[in-house]
């Protein structure tokens, strides 16, 4: 059958690819470099997973990958949920424009904001800062996660909310006690996503927090693919290995999640 | 009593936006404008020396190397487009089809989108290695030279175009198969009753149901190609010969370098200006903006 054919090729164009990068880090050094080149290990070993382990920065660069993505997603939900959640609740005058200018900055692109962000953070003795890392990447989740906020919180009928104002509950009671329970899915959808945009992001912390004590597994990894001496692949696919399990691990946990953080907005009907 | 649509003044509003608009008027708003105000002046290092005018703009958009970066820019946006579109599309009908496994194919084809385009480019990066890599021993069983692979200058570009195709398609599977599942049942009933087969369906219901999240995919991977740096950074370096820079390739690799902060500066502004033209249609396409 077509369909099956279709599927069958592009999962070996996927995981041919992958298999042989991962099986790589289960080779011996000579092994590597052997011609012609052989897909599974002959002498299955760890030691490039040991030596990962062993790097002295490895610590730090795990630390700071997980620092950064939870502290932008949880500062990104903080930011964005009472937004949303008046963008949804409130009717006033200019609020279109406050949507506009929140929705629309979601359009300016990271990369042309690289050489002014870089020229403020120098002038205020702010590059290898780790409260700014997570500023500049909870500013990039929060236009999409006040429009999920606010997608969701309109989902919750308003009878719920005149119900608990009824008995005397203001506006803040209402968002905190009845609506932030209620849209934990799209709590959900807005973290995964934007943990996985912060967790691979190489560009904001390699041109920001350049230092080794602030850098993350990712910008590691590609410090290593540039310093082109004794470069050592099964070392290298094993850091690559090591550094994407653990958003790989999300992403087959809370594929839901991730699935709806993606196709949010981008689909009509 | 009702709950009261309009919270009591302007400063009871202003609290609910305030942290959100904070953020965003500090990270991005006010870079944006000093990017415009860097790009209309000459600067040492980070001191801005004179102001220029649009002396930069001319100087920069009139250079030969502009030209090349434009059309690479081009050629890697529409490649890769090229490569994914059709592709998504079809593994999106295809999961639409079969009966059971959908959830595990879709799983293990997501995989790609999930791993960092670092990840990814040093994988590939592995893969075409041009002495023992396995593309390379591929191509020579197949009887035909590998040559350098990324390495050569005519070919670079289209590597990094597979790659990049390779990690983005999964991203339209996912949207084109959410588009898929929103077509109503009742629509193919219609079709099957006027005795419409396969063709009519995929004409009648199927195409103008996803052409436009077709479109807005398009549009969204658009842009993402066009401001993207790591991969090209970590699988060519914009090498060889600048046979892969592109405009935001260009941005990244010269800020960190140059004597002059402006060139680098304008280029941003045309990245800008383009992204925000792409982003205006693809907000009128999904109706996103509408406040």
């Amino acid at each position: 059958m077509l369909s099956w054919a279709v599927l069958t090729a592009l999962v070996l164009v996927v995981l041919i690819p992958l298999s042989w990068a991962v099986l790589t880090s289960l080779k011996s050094e000579a092994s590597v470099m052997a011609y012609p080149p052989t897909f599974f290990p002959t002498e299955p070993s760890l030691s490039a997973y040991k030596a990962v382990f062993r790097n002295e920065t490895f610590g730090s660069d795990l630390f700071n990958s997980v620092l950064y993505a939870v502290g932008a997603v949880a500062l990104a939900v903080v930011l964005s949920a009472p937004a949303g959640y008046a963008a949804s609740r409130f009717e006033f005058r200019g609020k279109r424009t406050v949507m506009l200018l929140i929705l629309s900055t979601s359009m300016i692109p990271g990369v042309a904001l690289l050489v002014p962000t870089y020229f403020l953070l120098d002038a205020l003795g702010l590059l290898n800062n780790a409260a700014v890392i997570i500023v500049v990447q909870a500013a990039r989740l929060v236009p999409q996660t006040v429009w999920f906020m606010q997608n969701f919180v309109d989902a919750v009928p308003r009878e719920l909310d005149e119900a608990t104002q009824v008995d005397g509950a203001n506006h803040w009671q209402t968002f905190t006690k009845v609506i932030l329970p209620l849209v934990r899915p799209g709590i959900a959808a807005s973290a995964v996503i934007g943990m996985v945009t912060t967790w691979n992001d190489y560009i904001t912390v390699a041109a920001f927090a350049p230092e080794v004590a602030h850098r993350t597994l990712q910008v590691a990894l590609v410090n290593q693919v540039f310093d082109s001496i004794g470069i050592t692949w099964s070392y290298v696919m094993a850091y690559a290995v090591v550094s994407s399990l653990p958003i790989v691990a999300i992403f087959v946990l809370a594929q839901r999640w991730f699935i709806s953080g993606l196709t949010a907005g981008a689909v009509k009907g | 009593m009702q709950a009261d649509p309009r919270p009591s003044g302007f400063w009871a509003l202003f609290a609910w936006f305030a942290p959100a608009v904070a953020v965003l008027l500090a990270v991005t708003l006010y870079p944006t404008g000093v990017v415009l105000w860097l790009s209309v002046h000459r600067t040492r290092l980070y001191e801005v020396v004179e102001g220029v005018g649009l002396a930069n703009y001319v100087s920069v958009i009139t250079s030969p190397a502009f030209l090349e970066l434009s059309l690479n820019s081009l050629l890697y946006v529409f490649g890769a487009l090229a490569v994914v579109l059709p592709l998504g599309l079809a593994s999106a009908l295809a999961l639409q089809n079969i009966a059971r496994g959908a959830a595990y194919v879709r799983t293990l084809l997501l995989l790609p989108w999930t791993l960092s385009m670092g990840v990814v480019g040093c994988f590939w990066l592995w893969l075409l290695n041009p002495s023992y890599g396995p593309m390379s021993y591929l191509m020579r069983s197949l009887g035909m030279e590998p040559g350098l692979m990324l390495g050569d200058p005519s070919l670079a570009l289209v590597l990094v175009i597979l790659v990049t195709a390779w990690w983005s398609f999964p991203y339209v599977m996912v949207m084109m198969s959410a588009s898929l599942q929103s077509i109503p049942a009742e629509l193919y009933e219609a079709i099957d009753i006027d005795g419409g087969g396969l063709r009519a369906r995929l004409r009648h219901a199927v195409w103008p149901h996803i052409a436009p999240t077709l479109g807005s995919t398009a549009l969204a991977l658009g842009i993402l190609y066009l401001t993207l740096i790591t991969l090209i950074l970590v699988l060519t370096g914009g090498g060889p010969l600048g046979s892969t820079a592109t405009w935001s390739f260009e941005v990244f690799s010269s800020a960190f370098r140059s004597v002059d902060l402006s060139p680098s500066s304008v280029i941003s502004v045309v990245v800008l200006a383009v992204n925000l033209f792409l982003g205006y249609l693809y907000t009128r396409l999904t109706g996103r903006v509408s406040g």
